[in-house]
């Protein structure tokens, strides 16, 4: 081969690694840039006067007395659209039976779309729901809504090869020549006099209860319950981790039954998370019954076998690490082995081990599998530490699932959704960033 | 353990102010005590230690308490050879073919994208990268590492589903592009310079440029009529296997880098000088004496990175459809699948209820079944990586 193609090759190979290295840094720009992102606007966003009023009316947060001189305004806005239905109604028909019904039900599908966007219509009773209680609370859902209000979705199915296509037909042209018809263009037009939308910063969505199984509200709950879980865990895990590291280094020799002791604690490390969920199940609940039901007690057990392995690798790691020459020193002061151990090795690698404590922290407030069948539930309230014991938990990473997949209204709470997985994911980088920071100190100390 | 300390401070009090004999020995009794204490002190610890190697055996032990019962009620062929899976039907079908399929499939998938991605990124790391560009990336592998899984899956759903249904065709032919674009010159290149070399006489210069033109025109046209094909690609459901594939390769990456990192590192330099000695590029310093050296070790890391993608549920639970059936044609990644990780958390739900069924003891099956895989493939990688060592050791 010439040397030329030689070069090319040889440059085209390290190409391809800085690539492979870009593609890394992009994915996890690309994952995280949305979470980030949107997740944000679970926080601060342009809430409308319904959120406002509900935050007064289930919370009792904000100015009572402005929020009344807003909501006074926001009626006078709304009333002429009210008027117009209601003049809709009374309006004599010359139309055929048929045509009658029909015009009938996209009316009722009028009322609903105002009901949704702007909340029960005056002087009916109060809907039992809280979702059916107030209008859309967020400016950008109240434009979506506003365009479902406008347009009727279509699909054009006249070329067979493809699939349907969406095209969009204003609602307007329904009621052309009855008093409904200045509606459409009232409420686009008059849209900000309705909902009076201002910038937001909700911060309390982390503390607050959800309302409504997450149509309003915060994610108190289920951020408490990860940790509870995740420190749970690491009560559990810690002790047992660091005693075995300490074992394995220092006492345990090279034998048979110590080569065999490794190798279970490394495949432990290989169990897929999801049978860890099943082995919570169906030893700590169906077998020992430590709770009735699901309970963090049983999850937290489950999250602690899981780091385990984690652990104490990472803790041999450190404790492998502390210059022989400190073991040494403290021997032949007269400390004995435990002494040695106690007093001098440990506080040398306690950064490390802290190091580890850490990154399995993270991944024990990250994992779902082992907790969908040991802890986890939907929906719940806020525990009590001492109900820890016996009561399930809603927990940030499972309810991440349960909202994204089975939620009858998935669309409609998307900034909830972001909003959970910027929580966890934020928990989990601040966890590792830590981590970081400490290794960087701790290289940066044995090397003088 | 304060018993063993207050043996050691009264051996040296004794010493100090006893002041009739000053002996660095401590009386029998107390050295039997210490020992006692220190045996003692030593069976605590190993208990401790073996309590978290038992736990494997009692996760071995629960999982098949409760996987047997299903073989013993349905016998193991319906669940190893048939393909139809109606657990609540009437009667009720166990046939997990095509979820072992699906599983199968996605791995390999997943393999496809973080093996040759993640060999090429530890070179890049061990080999290339200078020191302080080297502290930069491995942040961002540690990143990737720590991200939960239930994020990943968030995102496969939420953002990578509904743009591979709506511009999966474009999406996947500006993949093709881009990546066969480069290879395409390269290959190109290389045989033409590889054919000309064959021929010896005056128009060799000529003879290379001719063919490397020619074989770049019809690259080029197969790279046309492929991306036109993929362009004109409708993809009927965002939650598919390539989705699923490519969110577990991203995942396996950092598992597949470091540990083939450790395994090139671990080879040493004397190789490498010997080898740019002998007037060999660095690419051909890698691919024919460090990769051949750090085989296995990179094997481990191969291994590693499966268990990862074969063992990850949230992920296929949230976005790969979870379709029981095995794609027609086999290969084909457009289609939604099911693993057996993603029924063990969709089903148990329903199974919960009836306990003692087949219905419930069957997903105890395919977690057993999956204990295995986990098992073998990390005792594997333990074997490998240790045989590794040895080499590496040895020269």
């Amino acid at each position: 081969m010439r040397l030329r193609t030689r070069k090319l090759l040889d440059r085209s190979f390290s190409g391809l690694g800085f690539l492979s290295i870009g593609f890394m840094a992009a994915s996890l720009l690309v994952i995280l840039a949305p979470i980030f992102g949107r997740g944000m606007g679970a926080a601060v966003f342009q809430g409308t006067i319904e959120h406002r009023r509900l935050m007064m009316e289930k919370f009792h947060r904000g100015d009572r007395d402005m929020i009344e001189a807003e909501l006074d305004q926001v009626r006078a806005a709304r009333a002429p659209v009210y008027d117009m239905i209601a003049a809709f109604k009374e309006e004599p028909q010359r139309l055929s039976f048929g045509d009658r019904i029909q015009r009938r039900k996209s009316m009722r599908e009028v009322e609903d779309l105002v009901v949704e966007l702007l909340g029960p219509l005056p002087g009916k009773k109060r809907p039992i729901l809280i979702r059916d209680q107030y209008g859309e609370t967020r400016w950008d859902q109240a434009k979506v809504k506003l365009g479902r209000l406008l347009y009727i979705e279509e699909y054009d199915y006249s070329d067979r090869a493809q699939m349907g296509r969406k095209i969009l037909v204003p609602r307007e042209q329904k009621f052309r020549g009855t008093s409904l018809q200045p509606l459409f263009a009232y409420v686009e037009e008059n849209m900000e006099q309705m909902f009076l939308p201002r910038t937001t910063f909700y911060w309390r969505f982390l503390f607050d209860r959800s309302l409504d199984a997450h149509f309003f509200g915060g994610i108190g709950p289920e951020v408490l319950g990860t940790l509870y879980l995740t420190i749970m865990a690491m009560i559990f895990a810690i002790p047992m981790g660091i005693i075995a590291a300490i074992y394995l280094v220092e006492y345990a020799g090279d034998s048979s039954g110590i080569q065999l002791l490794r190798t279970c604690i490394s495949s432990l490390a290989g169990v897929p998370s999801i049978v860890f969920g099943l082995f919570g199940l169906a030893f700590f609940l169906n077998t020992l019954s430590i709770s009735e039901s699901k309970s963090v007690l049983a999850g937290s057990l489950t999250l602690a076998l899981l780091v385990l392995p984690t652990v104490i690798r990472a803790s041999e790691e450190a404790i492998r690490a502390v210059p022989h020459t400190y073991r040494e020193a403290a021997l032949s002061l007269g400390a004995g082995k435990w002494w040695t151990v106690v007093t001098v090795i440990l506080p040398a690698a306690l950064p490390g081990i802290l190091t580890s404590i850490v990154i399995s922290m993270g991944r024990a407030a990250g994992e779902t599998a082992p907790i969908i069948f040991t802890a986890a539930v939907s929906v719940g309230q806020p525990l009590k530490f001492w109900e820890t014991i016996s009561q399930p938990t809603p927990a940030l990473s499972w309810n991440i699932y349960n909202l994204a997949t089975e939620h009858e209204a998935v669309d409609e709470i998307r900034h909830i959704q972001y909003g959970m997985v910027l929580t966890l994911v934020l928990l989990v980088l601040l966890l590792n960033i830590t981590a970081i920071v400490l290794r960087a100190r701790i290289s940066k100390k044995l090397r003088g | 353990m304060r018993l063993l300390e207050q043996e050691d401070r009264a051996g040296i009090w004794s010493r100090t102010s006893g002041g009739r004999k000053a002996s660095l020995l401590l009386s029998k009794s107390a050295g039997r005590h210490k020992r006692r204490a220190s045996i003692i002190g030593h069976g605590f610890l190993l208990t401790i230690t073996s309590l978290s190697a038992v736990a494997i055996l009692f996760i071995f032990y629960f999982i098949f308490r409760d996987a047997l019962p299903f073989f013993q009620l349905r016998g193991l062929t319906e669940f190893f050879s048939s393909s139809r899976w109606y657990p609540s039907g009437e009667p009720s079908e166990f046939g997990a073919l095509a979820i072992f399929a699906g599983s199968g499939l996605v791995t390999l998938g997943a393999v496809m994208v973080s093996v040759p991605l993640g060999i090429a990124a530890s070179i890049c790391l061990s080999d290339v990268l200078p020191f302080h560009l080297r502290q930069m990336a491995k942040p961002v592998i540690e990143i990737l590492a720590a991200i939960p899984s239930v994020a990943y899956g968030f995102f496969a759903l939420v953002v990578l589903a509904p743009m591979l249904q709506e511009q999966g065709g474009q999406i996947l032919s500006i993949v093709v592009y881009v990546v066969g674009l480069p290879l395409l010159f390269l290959g190109a290149t290389v045989l033409g310079d590889l054919f000309s070399q064959r021929l010896a006489g005056t128009h060799r210069g000529l003879i290379r440029i001719s063919t490397t033109a020619l074989l770049v025109g019809l690259g080029l046209l197969a790279l046309a009529l492929l991306g036109r094909r993929l362009t004109g690609l409708e993809i009927s459901s965002g939650t598919n296997a390539l989705n699923v594939s490519l969110i577990l390769g991203i995942m396996a990456l950092p598992t597949v880098v470091s540990v083939s990192e450790d395994a090139l590192q671990a080879v040493g330099r004397e190789l490498r000088e010997g080898s740019y000695a002998l007037g060999a590029t660095r690419a051909e310093t890698m691919m024919k004496v460090v990769l051949p050296a750090a085989s296995s070790g990179i094997l481990a890391a191969v291994i590693l990175g499966v268990m990862r993608a074969i063992g990850e549920t949230m992920v296929v639970w949230m976005a790969s459809g979870n379709a029981a059936q095995i794609p027609h044609p086999w290969y084909n990644y457009l289609e939604p699948i099911r693993t057996l990780t993603a029924t063990i958390a969709g089903d148990m739900g329903e199974a919960d209820h009836v306990t003692g069924s087949a219905r419930y003891h069957v997903l105890f099956a395919m977690a057993a079944c999956l204990l295995l895989i986990s098992f073998f493939s990390n005792l594997a990688s333990e074997t490998v990586r240790r045989r590794a060592m040895r080499k590496t050791q040895g020269t």
